[in-house]
């Protein structure tokens, strides 16, 4: 261990991304001796991984896997964490990279007690972008139950409001800083390592499957959302357009995955999850019948493999061989589904009370480029040049990929962020 | 485990296929995505999925006996969904090209109209038969090939090449045409009514002329209003051009036979006045015929996210060239041009008789198997009314 031994000026590494991948390549070079910079866009750390209800490999909730990252990041005086902060610029060569920064304000300082009397306050609702929109929050609001930092937020459309004047006045810690300023930040780095992760694609995109015209109709994160305890229903799965139970659940895989008209690549991960949330719902409702539509199960690896077999085996879960390319209203909220089953060449229609549309991950590289040298594959990933070195790409940022292997390239990408300051 | 089956793949075909605008079969990942988008797919058993598996996996004689494949009206919306770039509705169309060649016997003609080397030998073959034939008149003394007729009255195309040179060559080439159709029908009919069967897609055991009858009458009124084109997205403005070039064909099947009618056996002599309502048809069906393939060449050219392979283009050009020559044979006649309207008219010869000869053989030979397989699929209970 090099304990207590400071590392060099220069042998800072600037970690881009506070999910798992993020989390992880910050720990795992900062517990080693480094200095650690952490940089997330959100108010929050825990990423994607904090929205799911479950997660592989063991079904643990995403409480349990982040806490115990939590609770290194806060021993741990070598990583600086910083929230709702974005990288603006990325410049030099490895081993000697000038990075700014953009700290957008959270208007609540580290007084907070997370007492919650400021959204009592607050009158103003909005949209929760972390449950998909299917929840109002108040306009101060934690972004999560085990959310770290543990702190409120105010969100920007209640600043200069009323609102914003109520929330300070009920705050009895003076936690409430209505003038902070947007701030920025210049770094000297090392290394960079983009932890930059994943959107779930815009199934509006695929107009054929219904997404935003036909009710009822939802993609597999918000079914997360949809069944995790701190969600929109306290983690009963329910029909949005009356939360009513689902007597019958369609699950439709590859949309707009594998499919050169919006993401040519296979997502890894949509099947499993596919199949986790068909559990999901097998657990809250033992009467409800399943079925799931696909091209092909991709369920890599011996553990997956059996997690495959074991919903195979249940009875009330029916696979059909065939993409439903066809989604539309019917009456009483419910949704008709249309694929070929392709076993059989019968054209089949179901009628189910929830369609579950299995997206993809995209890189939030494509959506929104970032500021620094980087190559990246046609489809926005990053692509990781360990000849130019210096700058990496861990997790979903590099490849689609699940928490495992996102966690395993992470550390990998950790120990190139370590070389490139090791060898200068 | 169920019984093992052998199958026996043609390589040729699948390469073939490849050839004639089906070159993306290959990407086809079996998702089934086109046979759900596709508009005018049978509930029942629906293409193209199976028949893309089908064709990449070699299985002709399976593929070649399948009435879908003649159902599919290249709407291209499974083209424009598929996931892969395969281009379902192009390898149909490829599959269907060499379909043709396969019912119509005569391999080797098939063959070569579906060749582009081989169209100036093709084109040829007319020009030939009607020059030998006319010097062969000459010989002994029918004179009906003229190159520099006399007359202090007008001329016509027919004072250069006479109808009787033209209609004792066009008579047979049509009855040919009409008994190679014939044989080509009897082949497939009887593969694609096994094939049904063998799918499960006829609960009809045999082939009932009657009932057959029933069901294509019953069809007709989809044919003329071009119903199914209509229930495409994608290719909806095809109906327009294709409607102007079926009716103007058989606008001028009425004309031409009025015609045949008068010169044979009320022995009136053309040209016929402009005041003929005979005429007027005539005339009204050559324009929408050279507008008709105008507009399918254009919508051709515009359209870049399917193929259009030799196999297309012979036919559309072929019928505009002789709508072309057919009006402007008129034109020039009219106009006092005759010398220059009777070679006009010789090209218009040639295409006419390249019209019915490889008919079997071409792209329009769907005339007849799609027809058929429309009213089999009606009459077998598919429904495709």
């Amino acid at each position: 261990m090099t304990e207590n031994k400071g590392a060099p000026a220069n042998g800072s590494i600037l970690v881009v991304g506070g999910g798992i991948s993020g989390l992880t390549t910050a720990l795992e070079a900062a517990e080693v001796g480094y200095e650690v910079f952490l940089v997330e866009k959100n108010p929050y750390l825990g990423g994607r991984v904090a929205q799911l209800n479950q997660y592989f490999p063991k079904l643990c909730p995403p409480t349990c896997g982040l806490e115990i990252n939590f609770r290194r990041l806060k021993d741990n005086p070598r990583i600086k964490v910083l929230t709702l902060a974005e990288v603006t610029k990325v410049s030099g060569k490895p081993g000697s990279y000038d990075v700014s920064i953009r700290i957008n304000p959270r208007y609540v300082n580290e007084k907070c007690t997370a007492c919650g009397d400021c959204a009592a306050a607050c009158q103003t609702e909005i949209d929760s972008a972390f449950d998909f929109g299917m929840k109002k929050i108040k306009g101060a609001y934690l972004p999560f139950d085990m959310a770290f930092p543990a702190r409120y937020v105010l969100a920007p459309e209640i600043i200069g409001t009323p609102d914003a004047s109520r929330c300070k006045e009920a705050c009895r810690y003076d936690a409430i800083d209505l003038d902070m300023p947007p701030k920025t930040m210049d770094l000297k780095v090392g290394a960079v390592v983009f932890a930059t992760g994943w959107q779930p694609y815009d199934a509006k995109k695929i107009d054929n499957l219904g997404f935003g015209r036909v009710p009822n109709t939802i993609t597999n994160m918000m079914m997360e959302r949809l069944a995790a305890p701190n969600g929109p229903t306290q983690g009963r799965i329910l029909r949005p357009s009356d939360q009513k139970p689902p007597a019958s659940v369609a699950f439709v895989q590859c949309a707009g995955s594998r499919d050169e008209n919006h993401l040519p690549y296979c997502s890894y991960i949509c099947c499993m999850a596919s199949l986790k949330q068909a559990l999901y719902v097998r657990a809250q409702y033992p009467d409800t019948a399943i079925t799931i539509f696909y091209i092909d199960i991709r369920s890599p690896g011996d553990r997956y493999e059996k997690f495959y077999q074991q919903v195979k085996g249940d009875g009330k879960v029916t696979f059909v061989k065939g993409k439903v390319a066809a989604v539309q209203e019917a009456p009483n909220g419910q949704v008709t589904v249309t694929a070929e089953n392709a076993v059989t060449g019968e054209k089949t229609s179901q009628t189910v009370d929830l369609v579950v549309l299995a997206t993809g991950m995209q890189p939030s590289a494509a959506v929104a480029k970032l500021p620094a040298d980087l190559k990246y594959t046609e489809d926005g990933f990053i692509i990781n040049d360990f000849q130019a070195g210096g700058i990496f790409a861990a997790g979903c940022a590099n490849k689609p990929a699940d928490v495992i292997s996102s966690n395993q390239n992470a550390t990998g990408m950790a120990l190139k962020a370590i070389q490139t300051l090791a060898t200068r | 485990m169920a019984e093992a089956i052998m199958l026996d793949p043609d390589v040729g075909f699948i390469k073939e296929v490849g050839k004639l605008g089906g070159g993306d079969l290959k990407k086809c990942y079996q998702c089934a995505t086109c046979s759900v988008v596709c508009p005018i797919s049978p509930e029942n058993k629906p293409f193209p999925r199976k028949e893309m598996i089908a064709a990449s996996w070699g299985l002709k004689d399976k593929v070649l006996a399948s009435q879908d494949i003649w159902l599919c009206h290249n709407c291209g919306d499974c083209t424009t969904r598929c996931p892969r770039g395969a281009k379902p509705g192009d390898v149909l169309g490829a599959i269907r090209a060499y379909a043709v060649a396969d019912y119509a016997g005569f391999k080797k003609l098939g063959l070569m109209v579906r060749d582009p080397k081989k169209l100036p030998l093709l084109l040829a073959i007319p020009a030939v038969i009607f020059l030998v034939a006319g010097f062969l008149s000459n010989l002994v003394g029918l004179n009906w090939l003229n190159f520099a007729p006399q007359g202090g009255h007008a001329l016509w195309q027919a004072d250069y090449l006479n109808n009787y040179l033209v209609d004792i060559i066009m008579i047979p080439t049509f009855f040919f045409a009409v008994g190679v159709f014939a044989l080509g029908l009897k082949r497939f009919v009887a593969a694609m009514h096994a094939n049904a069967l063998a799918e499960g897609k006829s609960h009809r055991q045999k082939i009932d002329p009657a009932g057959m009858i029933q069901a294509l009458i019953r069809i007709v009124p989809t044919i003329i209003k071009h119903q199914k084109f209509n229930e495409c997205t994608e290719n909806r403005e095809r109906s327009t051009a294709h409607m102007l070039v079926l009716f103007s064909f058989v606008g001028l099947f009425i004309v031409t036979n009025c015609f045949f009618f008068a010169e044979w056996v009320l022995h009136i002599e053309g040209p016929y006045s402009q005041f003929n309502p005979v005429k007027w048809l005539g005339n009204i069906a050559g324009i929408a015929l050279v507008v008709g393939s105008l507009l399918m060449i254009k919508n051709r050219l515009a359209k870049k996210t399917s193929v259009s392979s030799y196999w297309d283009w012979y036919l559309v050009w072929l019928v505009f060239a002789l709508g072309l020559t057919g009006m402007l044979t008129q034109v020039l006649r009219l106009g006092g041009l005759y010398g220059l309207s009777a070679v006009v008219y010789f090209a218009h010869i040639i295409a006419i008789w390249c019209l019915f000869a490889y008919t079997p053989f071409s792209k329009l030979a769907h005339l007849i198997y799609r027809t058929t397989a429309m009213a089999y699929a009606e009459y077998s209970g598919r429904g495709f009314k």
